[in-house]
């Protein structure tokens, strides 16, 4: 196998490495004022819609962990018939979105055409069913054959729907529908690091601090809406509470550059470094499981 | 003048039709491409005119990255492109991580795997080679 080491790549050349290290951290305001939050362009709402860890990158995750697929972690309560809210409808759309991923990538098809259904009314009632390509999705979850057409399918159809939605003054829709996927992606992510404890897992679990302000900027504006919006803003901020003292550090270094079979690969020697205790861990845990089971419970 | 209206409109329509369906095309056949050890997880579609300026990269957008994952960067143009679609990706200081470029030899590389240790939120920055004219999609994928 030809393999050759480029040493100087792309201005990504070797200088000397440094060993500084960052930290980050929230900042300073404890809370997102509105009017700051209002200010948000268009621009900005889209880059964090499009910032938030997939829960397909999740399951990929616990794949690799070698992590036994469980049904005890899909929102199987959720009733698409008894949602009588937009903002029920729309974070259970989101929920539902993470447990396809999290289906597909088990490939779990039985479970996966319940969950579709479901799916399917719940945008049908938000009046974007019309970006769900229903018929494409189900076809391919019965095949089996093509893992990245379904992935691809799914996933293009919840951007197409967070894209109508904020191109159509529906914004706090679109941000319900995120939240959810996130929470949902959260809540599979910390039951599993509740059981196995891999480094992995909770180097995951402690690097979500880096989106999560993003989160709250994102509902920010609709904090005042309802007392369901109410509500989900102080839930979001109590979660961001917890992690508030979880510790990520990077320490600095240029990236390693080959080129292999016609394909660059490089490989990141920057590293962030997550400290999180026992304690705080749990805590995450603890409140994840709350506010999910508080959300989806509420049939 | 209603007739030669709806003419246009008609041309105007299937244009706007085709070019969708190509880019699906393009997307879907991208997706495919990526490699049997890749899982897709999204795409940004491209398309630009020639730059009047040639500066910066025209089209910037956000990723979130995270530790232990091996990301694939996939680069797929359009037949009509001028140029080749390439991609540049900076840290949260700013610090370029990855191209798929090579400014000295004009080397474009079609696939980049990238192995990140260091989770954030990344700025990925697109354009064509020379600032040409083009449309083309990156599919990014997990590697297994």
């Amino acid at each position: 196998m030809f393999l050759l080491i480029i040493l100087v790549l792309f201005g990504l050349s070797c200088k000397s490495k440094s060993n500084k290290t960052s930290e980050f951290v929230f900042p300073e305001a404890d809370s997102v004022p509105i009017s700051e939050a209002e200010k948000l362009s268009p621009e900005a709402i889209a880059d964090i819609s499009k910032n938030i860890s997939s829960p397909v990158e999740i399951a990929n995750l616990l794949q690799a962990l070698e992590v036994p697929f469980s049904q005890n972690y899909i929102a199987s309560s959720i009733d698409a018939n008894k949602q009588s809210t937009s903002f029920d409808k729309a974070f259970k759309l989101g929920v539902l979105g993470a447990d396809l991923g999290y289906l597909n990538m088990y490939e779990k098809t039985g479970s996966s055409l319940n969950v579709l259904s479901s799916i399917r009314k719940l945008s049908e009632d938000i009046k974007v069913g019309q970006y769900f390509n229903f018929e494409s999705i189900k076809r391919l979850s019965q095949n089996k054959s093509n893992l990245d057409s379904l992935l691809f399918i799914s996933i293009d159809s919840y951007s197409q729907i967070d894209k109508y939605l904020r191109d159509n003054d529906r914004g706090q829709l679109s941000a319900l529908i995120i939240i959810g996927v996130w929470i949902e992606g959260q809540f599979l992510a910390t039951q599993v690091v509740n059981q196995v404890r891999d480094t992995m897992l909770i180097d995951r679990v402690g690097e979500q601090k880096i989106i999560l302000n993003d989160l709250l900027l994102l509902i920010s504006p609709y904090c005042n809406v309802s007392s369901e919006f109410t509500s989900l803003c102080k839930d979001m901020q109590d979660l961001k509470e917890k992690y508030r003292n979880v510790k990520i550090t990077y320490t600095q270094g240029d990236p390693v550059s080959v080129e292999k079979d016609g394909r660059l690969e490089i490989t990141q020697t920057e590293r962030s470094i997550v400290e999180m205790s026992k304690e705080q861990l749990d805590s995450i845990i603890e409140i994840t499981k709350n506010i999910r089971n508080r959300l989806i419970l509420n049939n | 003048m209603k007739k030669q209206i709806l003419t246009l409109f008609f041309f105007v329509a299937i244009g706007l039709l085709s070019y969708g369906q190509s880019t699906d095309k393009l997307v879907s056949n991208c997706v495919m491409n990526a490699g049997s050890n890749a899982r897709y997880l999204k795409d940004f579609r491209i398309q630009l005119g020639k730059a009047i300026v040639q500066d910066e990269f025209r089209v910037k957008e956000k990723m979130s990255l995270w530790k232990n994952t091996k990301y694939r960067f996939s680069m797929c143009n359009a037949d009509d492109s001028k140029g080749q679609l390439i991609l540049s990706i900076k840290d949260q200081n700013k610090k370029v991580v990855l191209s798929s470029f090579d400014k000295k030899s004009g080397k474009t590389y079609p696939s980049v795997d990238f192995t990140c240790n260091a989770g954030g939120i990344y700025e990925l920055s697109f354009d064509f080679t020379d600032g040409q004219q083009g449309s083309g999609v990156v599919v990014v994928s997990m590697v297994k």
